[in-house]
């Protein structure tokens, strides 16, 4: 799987060690896997937009483009953005899988 | 007796698709020109792992088609021609000049420009290919201080007189991070010898994901083969992973063994000095452990 610069603060293992407990056929873990990693990139790229002035998007977003997986991206971000921006792509991440996993937990059934 | 709970497939599909649509929404609405520029490019942010993978394959296909040349016409073709006179010598300085331009003053990360120059000076002096993030993995320094570090034991009942010159440094007390490198004296081999002889130590400790991706990276990272640059004379060695460390109060990024240390020039004062420390990309040109002393073209 292709790193993306703050694979390391979203730890998506943890939705899919949830996930892995239930018997899904591999097509459909990979369209959850998916659909997830999606979510997942929309928050956290929100996170960063917004607390990043706006005149840096297009910096950031230049350099995002050209190697997504560089550390120098979470180098460039504390430099420009005032809050703890680690912590605060943690705490999205955070957020958007409890959504996820409560709604894993809310489509159960009785077998 | 407790009903095993299963899980809705069909449902959970729809809460998940859901769940991408509303947080693409959000970003599109909150950031709409950001979202704008990237799909000029190409690029819908919920995809940003494909364009990733997309990259990495790009590159590796790119490394391949130069490999897939005639071996005259990548001679002939590279840069690097011009240096297949050069005495080692010559070599060195070349690169070190061409280093002396390319990095920062003060031993900070790089940036990936910088890191692609430096990998095509390297090649065009050494015909070697070296990058700063092989197979999507990297450090989090390519360039960095380096400091001595000791003998490591090879086997059970090692000791330092055991081991060839320089010896000053001694042994450490303990083993290497992975382990003896033989079971037993019988079973050291010549290669398992020039293993521990060209040693370094990297900090693998404080990757971003050495925990939750543990055994992968364990097992990627041993007796990986690392190029060493001495960007101040040039002086290049081909090194393996084989310790982690230096812990970061010591204000170091790498360790050497006393082989590398010596070979680069470091051995002396302080014990310690920049490099250059590239994984080495040898799908389809192996290189042996030890100092680099001629340009692989030529």
């Amino acid at each position: 799987m292709a790193k993306i610069f703050y694979d390391h603060l979203i730890i998506i293992e943890e939705v899919i060690a949830v996930l892995d407990e239930h018997t899904i056929p591999i097509n459909k873990r990979a369209e959850f896997l998916k659909l997830i990693d999606q979510t997942l990139h929309h928050e956290i790229l929100d996170v960063i937009l917004t607390h990043l002035p706006k005149e840096k998007h297009e910096m950031f977003l230049t350099q995002f483009h050209r190697a997504p997986h560089h550390p120098s991206l979470m180098s460039l971000l504390k430099e420009h953005v005032e809050v703890d921006i680690e912590k605060a792509i943690l705490r999205r991440a955070s957020t958007t899988k409890k959504k996820i996993l409560a709604s894993i937990k809310n489509h159960l059934k009785s077998g | 007796m407790m009903r095993k709970s299963v899980l809705d497939t069909s449902a959970l599909h729809k809460a998940l698709t859901r769940h991408a649509e509303i947080s693409e929404q959000k970003l599109k609405k909150r950031h709409p020109k950001a979202v704008s520029l990237l799909e000029k490019a190409g690029v819908s942010a919920g995809n940003i792992r494909d364009h990733a993978a997309k990259l990495a394959a790009t590159s590796a296909m790119a490394a391949a088609m130069l490999f897939a040349q005639p071996v005259a016409q990548q001679v002939f073709s590279s840069p690097s021609a011009k240096y297949a006179s050069f005495t080692v010598d010559q070599l060195q300085k070349t690169l070190a000049e061409q280093l002396e331009s390319i990095l920062p003053q003060i031993v900070s990360p790089l940036t990936p420009q910088q890191e692609q120059t430096i990998t095509t000076a390297i090649k065009d002096t050494w015909g070697i290919t070296a990058v700063a993030s092989l197979q999507n993995e990297r450090l989090n320094r390519s360039y960095g201080l380096i400091g001595a570090e000791q003998h490591l034991p090879r086997f059970p009942g090692d000791s330092l007189d055991q081991h060839d010159e320089p010896r000053q440094e001694g042994i450490t007390p303990g083993l290497g991070a992975w382990g003896y490198f033989a079971p037993s004296k019988e079973q050291l081999t010549q290669d398992l010898i020039e293993r521990e002889k060209w040693y370094v130590a990297v900090q693998t400790l404080y990757l971003p994901d050495w925990n939750t991706r543990f055994r992968y990276l364990r097992d990627w990272y041993q007796y990986r083969k690392v190029l060493v640059v001495n960007p101040v004379n040039g002086k290049t060695v081909v090194a393996d992973v084989a310790d982690a460390g230096p812990a970061d109060w010591t204000g170091k990024h790498f360790g050497g063994s006393p082989e590398v240390m010596a070979y680069l020039g470091l051995n002396v004062g302080m014990q310690k000095g920049p490099v250059i420390l590239f994984f080495i990309d040898e799908a389809e040109n192996p290189v042996p452990l030890g100092p680099v002393l001629y340009n692989g073209n030529k």
